[in-house]
């Protein structure tokens, strides 16, 4: 073919590039790194253990969840959770358990109310003062013993406590002229020990990451020390204080020894004295956790589908908590002063 | 904290506290009780009975604890309530308290359903829980064969106590009985062990068989009619002599035809 | 008044304030011990202060006596609590063992070999499992697991051939060790977790461009240097181990006993019962004097093996920081 002349702009469309063996395929994916031939033998025992022990825990944690969950969705109905409890003979037929998850809330209520304010302060006091340090070491030691106490010796220890007359107003006094020493109150204050490791150690590490120049700048700015507390740290670790908050509430939702102890073991609700409000905290009641205790067949309730309602509804208080804990720090660490990052 | 803030957080306190303080906050006088559980429905009923029966809505109020025959008879004791309720007998070391019988109950023996035993002597209920008869092939009248599971009640419990009295009498209970800490516990052990055999209240024989002690068997009518032998009695114990409010409430319920129909509906009467 | 508490404080009373507050803290614990001592006082003095941890007698009897009132003067404080407290260290044990062991090996799995769908749901869930109530556990221990086991895993001969001395049933070792194994892991595993996450990946990273597979690059680089975490997360589960009351107490029996491993599989079905429970089940009888005191003995040897505990965590924990690990 004698070569032609052709004009820029009028060439034919050219073919799609085929590459010589044929048409172009996507690039398999090949699996990169190692395989596991290439691997001793003892590590490729250890390679399965991983596995086998990874895939039990999952199929444990469906089985515990799913088997309360189907439990708890049959015999869990509208009227369980707003009708009071009745102390009736056949307890799988009368009453809810209203009172239990009021008394759950307003116990969890009082102990966080109770420990924050004091695991704040102790925190803030061992970062940022902390003298004599024998002192500071010893607060630190002291709250650990408390965070490692089984919950019945504290229980015990909160009956030996508030039956002295010094506790009267806590709870009710009989004509007998005896301290009765279980209530809202007493049990709250025993509550408050069991939230407050959780408290302290969340605000600590929170302090303990806010870096050095921060402090500084504000030193430099003229604060006092308290000042920058208050207006500066404090507000920082506001996050690590909810999520040691949250953690702490969960801690006291879940506990049962108090609460059988110390809270006087009454099925309602039931309030003492004449000041509105304040009765109530003196009264006695039950929680969630005491009402599953005593319906199962460890408690002479002997029923146990109450047993599993309630137990679900409580699950699913724990899993609520849960949920705000992961909500909180997810948005603490992205705003906050820790780990040297200036903004709002 | 800003003023919108603040009113929030206040808001909230006060619908939390609301929420748990019943409506009246008035002075009425209170009549504290608190122990066993298994007299707790009854004293629940009775209360309840009583303030119908007096037409004493509003003018008294009742307070009802549980947690044990012990911790009732501790409270009463120390003066922390009024009256404790307490399903035991008096111990050698309860002093200064007296004990007022409002009711009785029956304590059935109970065997699993796969075991159809009909019917129990005392000599043999006394050689079985004493550990003197080992296996199910020895105990005429039983359907499965192999060791007995003795199922009893831990010390503290009053049902432990009326049974050692009523049943065994002097005979001491084998030491490798399995202990267990309420009715529930031993109605879900025996119900699910064919060798078991334990003893519960008679509201607790649901799903398994119950056999008759010498002869009468253990029902409400018979234990009513007082053919069955094995009742125990539930007790309101007071400090001293019952005074005042107490006092009433007491005789009302061991005196009244209103609580002895209360207390007939589920438990033995007094007459 | 107010103007003057709004008023900017100054450093001094700041800190007055709040070593005020941090000495309430300590001061609460030390009443603690101070009135948990003071009532077990009876029944160490009448036992040689350790006397009573020792063996001998049916120690359920011994507690049915004092429950009862029987015995005067000093006899009635006698007692042999040598089961209970072989009973919690041999439930607490095994369960740290294996509950250590498997927390190690599922950290490495959810930090290493996990596909990525997988972790995002296994990750909160380990953390919901940590939060559960020990109630429940017990719940579906009595419910589920004893029922399970008394049905289907104890067959009679086995029963029979110990009649004479125990009754074998549901509620036994296996099943109290086990739910307490399945409660006590999932805070390790979170634990062991994030402390292998904060290793600098550099450190792996260097050891698998030198040619060592991902597991031995784990094991022998993020594994060492996550010790002190690991430590402490097996010192945070024994104390749980060692407090849980509730739930053992339904679970494990109510018996004394203290099983015998020379019985071969029998061991595993044996009732126990350990401290904690033993003090669940008797705090209703607290009035009176002999049962108060042994209740309380109790009570302060789980304090000091409480504490023992935290000392004996931090003593282990000392080697390590030579290497600049953070302890």
């Amino acid at each position: 073919m004698a070569t032609e002349i052709r004009t820029p702009g009028t060439l034919p469309p050219l073919p799609p590039y085929v590459p010589p063996g044929g048409p172009r395929r996507p690039p398999r994916r090949r699996r990169t790194g190692e395989s596991l031939s290439t691997w001793r033998y003892g590590d490729r025992v250890a390679f399965a253990l991983c596995w086998a022990c990874g895939l039990a825990l999952c199929l444990i944690a469906a089985a515990i969840v799913v088997y309360l969950g189907v439990r708890g969705v049959q015999y869990l109905t509208f009227t369980l959770l707003t009708t009071h409890p009745e102390a009736g003979l056949d307890q799988a037929k009368t009453g809810g358990f209203l009172d239990p998850i009021v008394g759950t809330v307003l116990l969890t209520v009082i102990g966080i109310a109770i420990a924050t304010p004091i695991a704040v302060g102790t925190a803030v006091w061992i970062v940022e003062y902390g003298r004599p340090s024998a002192f500071a070491r010893a607060v630190e030691s002291g709250i650990e013993i408390v965070a490692g106490t089984p919950d019945i010796v504290i229980a015990i220890f909160g009956l030996a406590l508030f039956q002295q007359h010094l506790f009267a107003p806590l709870s009710l006094t009989a004509d007998g002229g005896a301290v009765f020493g279980r209530s809202f109150m007493t049990a709250g204050a025993m509550m408050s020990l069991i939230a407050l490791p959780m408290v302290f150690g969340t605000t600590r590490e929170g302090l303990q990451a806010v870096p050095a120049h921060v402090r500084e700048a504000s030193y430099g700015l003229g604060k006092t020390r308290i000042a920058t507390i208050r207006r500066v740290l404090l507000p920082s670790v506001r996050s690590n204080i909810s999520t040691g908050m949250a953690l702490g509430m969960g801690r006291i939702c879940g506990d049962t020894a108090v609460v059988i102890v110390l809270l006087g073991a009454t099925l309602r609700l039931e309030s003492e004295g004449s000041i509105p409000g304040f009765n109530a905290l003196k009264g006695t009641g039950s929680t969630l956790t005491s009402y599953v205790y005593n319906n199962s067949p460890a408690g002479e309730g002997n029923a146990p589908q109450k047993a599993y309602a309630a137990a679900f509804v409580l699950l699913l208080i724990v899993v609520a908590l849960n949920l705000a804990v992961d909500v909180i720090a997810r948005r603490g660490s992205q705003t906050g002063l820790q780990n040297g990052r200036l903004g709002a | 904290m800003n003023p919108v803030r603040r009113l929030g957080v206040g808001a909230v306190a006060v619908a939390v506290l609301g929420t748990a303080v019943p409506a009246t906050a008035s002075a009425a006088p209170v009549i504290t009780m608190s122990g066993s559980t298994s007299v707790a429905p009854l004293a629940s009923l009775l209360a309840k009975g009583y303030l119908k029966d007096r037409r004493l809505k509003g003018k008294l109020k009742f307070k009802l604890a549980q947690g044990g025959s012990d911790v009732g008879v501790a409270d009463v004791a120390a003066g922390r309530v009024s009256i404790g309720n307490s399903s035991r007998d008096p111990k050698d070391s309860d002093s200064g308290v007296v004990f007022n019988k409002i009711a009785k109950d029956a304590i059935c023996l109970i065997t699993n359903p796969a075991n159809r035993l009909p019917n129990l002597t005392q000599n043999q209920i006394k050689s079985i829980f004493s550990g003197d008869v080992r296996n199910w092939e020895d105990v005429p009248g039983s359907t499965v064969s192999g060791p007995i599971d003795l199922t009893v009640r831990t010390a503290a419990s009053g049902t432990q106590d009326a049974f050692q009295k009523i049943f065994l009498g002097p005979t001491k209970l084998s030491p490798i009985a399995s202990a267990k800490s309420s009715n529930g516990l031993v109605q879900q052990t025996v119900k699910g062990n064919k060798n078991a055999i334990g003893y519960v209240s008679q509201d607790f024989t649901s799903g398994v068989n119950a056999p008759a002690y010498a002869g009468v068997s253990c029902n409400l009518a018979n234990a009513k009619s007082g053919q069955y032998g094995g009742v125990r009695s539930f007790y309101m114990v007071t400090r001293g002599a019952a005074r005042g409010g107490t006092k009433k409430f007491i005789s009302w319920v061991q005196g009244s035809k209103v609580a002895q129909k209360i207390i007939a509906t589920h438990w033995v009467p007094l007459r | 008044m107010l103007e003057r508490l709004r008023a900017p404080w100054s450093d001094r009373r700041a800190e007055r304030v709040l070593g005020a507050l941090a000495s309430l803290v300590l001061l609460v614990i030390a009443l603690m011990i101070v009135f948990v001592a003071v009532k077990a006082w009876p029944t160490l003095r009448n036992n040689h202060l350790i006397g009573w941890l020792g063996f001998g007698g049916d120690v359920d009897a011994q507690i049915s006596d004092q429950v009862n009132g029987v015995g005067r003067g000093g006899d009635q404080f006698a007692i042999n609590a040598g089961p209970l407290i072989y009973a919690t260290v041999l439930t607490t044990a095994v369960a740290v063992v294996v509950g250590l062991a498997f927390a190690l090996f599922s950290a490495i799995f959810i930090v290493e070999f996990a596909p990525p769908r997988l972790r995002r749901v296994i990750v909160p869930v380990v953390r919901l499992l940590a939060a559960v109530p020990s109630v429940i556990y017990g719940l579906i221990g009595i419910l589920v697991l004893a029922p399970f086991v008394n049905d289907h895993l104890l067959p009679d001969g086995r029963k029979r051939s110990v009649e004479y001395v125990v009754q074998l049933s549901g509620t036994s070792l296996l099943v109290a060790t086990l739910v307490l194994t399945v409660m006590i892991t999932p805070i390790m595993i979170a634990i062991i977790t994030d402390a292998l996450y904060s290793v600098p990946k550099s450190w792996t990273e260097g050891a698998v461009a030198l040619g060592v597979n991902r597991w031995r690059a784990t094991w022998t680089v993020s594994v060492r240097a996550a010790r002190p975490a690991i430590i402490a997360a097996a010192v945070l589960a024994t104390a749980r181990a060692l407090g849980e009351g509730i739930m053992l107490s339904m679970v494990s029996g109510g018996r004394g006993f203290s099983p015998n491993p020379l019985d071969g599989l029998s061991f595993l079905f044996e009732p126990l019962r350990p401290l904690a429970a033993t003090i669940v089940e008797n705090v209703e009888s607290l009035n009176a004097p002999a049962i108060r005191s042994s209740v309380y003995a109790f009570a302060l040897l789980l304090l000091l093996s409480s504490f023992a505990l935290s000392v004996g965590g931090y003593i282990a924990k000392q080697p390590m920081k030579k290497y600049g690990i953070r302890v």
